[in-house]
């Protein structure tokens, strides 16, 4: 999922204290699982701000509301009536979803609340790690399902570099060399032998780095 | 209590204001005991900035009427 951190109550304060009205919005998906952006979230950043508004004397009326995501039409049919009545809002979707709010709603400012950092797993309640890139071109079948492109910090495709070492990265001994990580994986699947094997080149243009990207179904 | 004591004093608030007591209904007496202990300890510190912002809006307003 996507995962975000909540920008600093100061910097949020700088944002939006010049509006007399605003609307605190949450998004319940992927930025409520790692407890920053979702409606719950919302409602105590709401709190934190109005306690801000009183002990300043800015004069700001404070709502909070929220929906299951913030990145399909769909979903704001809800919400209708009181984006009509915003002033201005305070997106704590990921930057996908302030985007989506900014578009939706073109003469409303929109701020975003989140700092959006990675595309990530749970691996215990509260630890949150990078897994995915969206690099476009998936080697997972052949690495035994670890990313070499986001685990990697050199995104090497053919092996560990030298400065693999006691299964760690050089960069920092809290991050786990992931060649390493995929040596060890294909052992245990007995699959060895496709690390012998020289993949394809990897198809760079699918990533961002080829430009921003869409997809479009067919038939629908 | 950690997490929301460290947001209390993000907007200027005194964490010692806010604390969670476990105790069942049956503990009439601890639960008198508890309550008088934290009052005093409010007393001690004094008025919010929250309750001192709101009283100084409210002589404003008056002053303006």
């Amino acid at each position: 999922m996507i995962v975000g951190e909540q920008k600093p109550l100061e910097e949020i304060w700088e944002m939006v204290k010049r509006h007399k009205q605003l609307t605190v919005f949450g998004c319940n998906t992927c930025v409520a699982v790692c407890h920053q952006g979702g409606n719950k979230e919302a409602g105590i950043l709401a709190s934190l701000l109005r306690m801000k508004a009183v002990q300043e004397e800015v004069d700001i009326d404070i709502v909070d509301s929220g929906i299951e995501r913030q990145c399909e039409h769909e979903f704001f049919d809800s919400v209708r009536d009181l984006m009509s009545r915003s002033e201005a809002v305070l997106s704590l979707a990921c930057g996908i979803g302030v985007q989506f709010v900014a578009t939706k709603y073109e003469t409303m400012p929109v701020y975003p609340a989140l700092n959006t950092t990675f595309l990530g797993d749970v691996i215990a309640v509260g630890h949150f790690t990078e897994k995915c890139q969206a690099c476009g071109d998936c080697v997972l079948g052949l690495t035994g399902g670890v990313c070499p492109v986001s685990r990697c910090c050199k995104r090497l495709s053919n092996g560990p570099c030298g400065g693999s070492s006691n299964g760690k990265c050089e960069i920092s001994k809290e991050i786990d060399c992931a060649w390493q990580l995929i040596v060890d994986r294909l052992e245990a699947l007995g699959r060895l032998d496709d690390y012998e094997k020289i993949p394809p080149l990897k198809d760079w243009s699918k990533d961002r780095a080829g430009g921003p990207r869409s997809f479009k179904l067919e038939g629908i | 209590m950690k997490r929301l004591q460290g947001l209390l004093r993000t907007v200027g608030i005194d964490p010692e204001r806010l604390h969670f007591y476990n105790l069942s209904a049956a503990m009439g007496p601890r639960w008198a005991e508890i309550c008088n202990e934290f009052s005093e300890k409010i007393i001690k510190l004094g008025p919010s900035p929250i309750w001192l912002a709101r009283q100084k809006k409210k002589a404003t307003t008056e002053h303006d009427e």
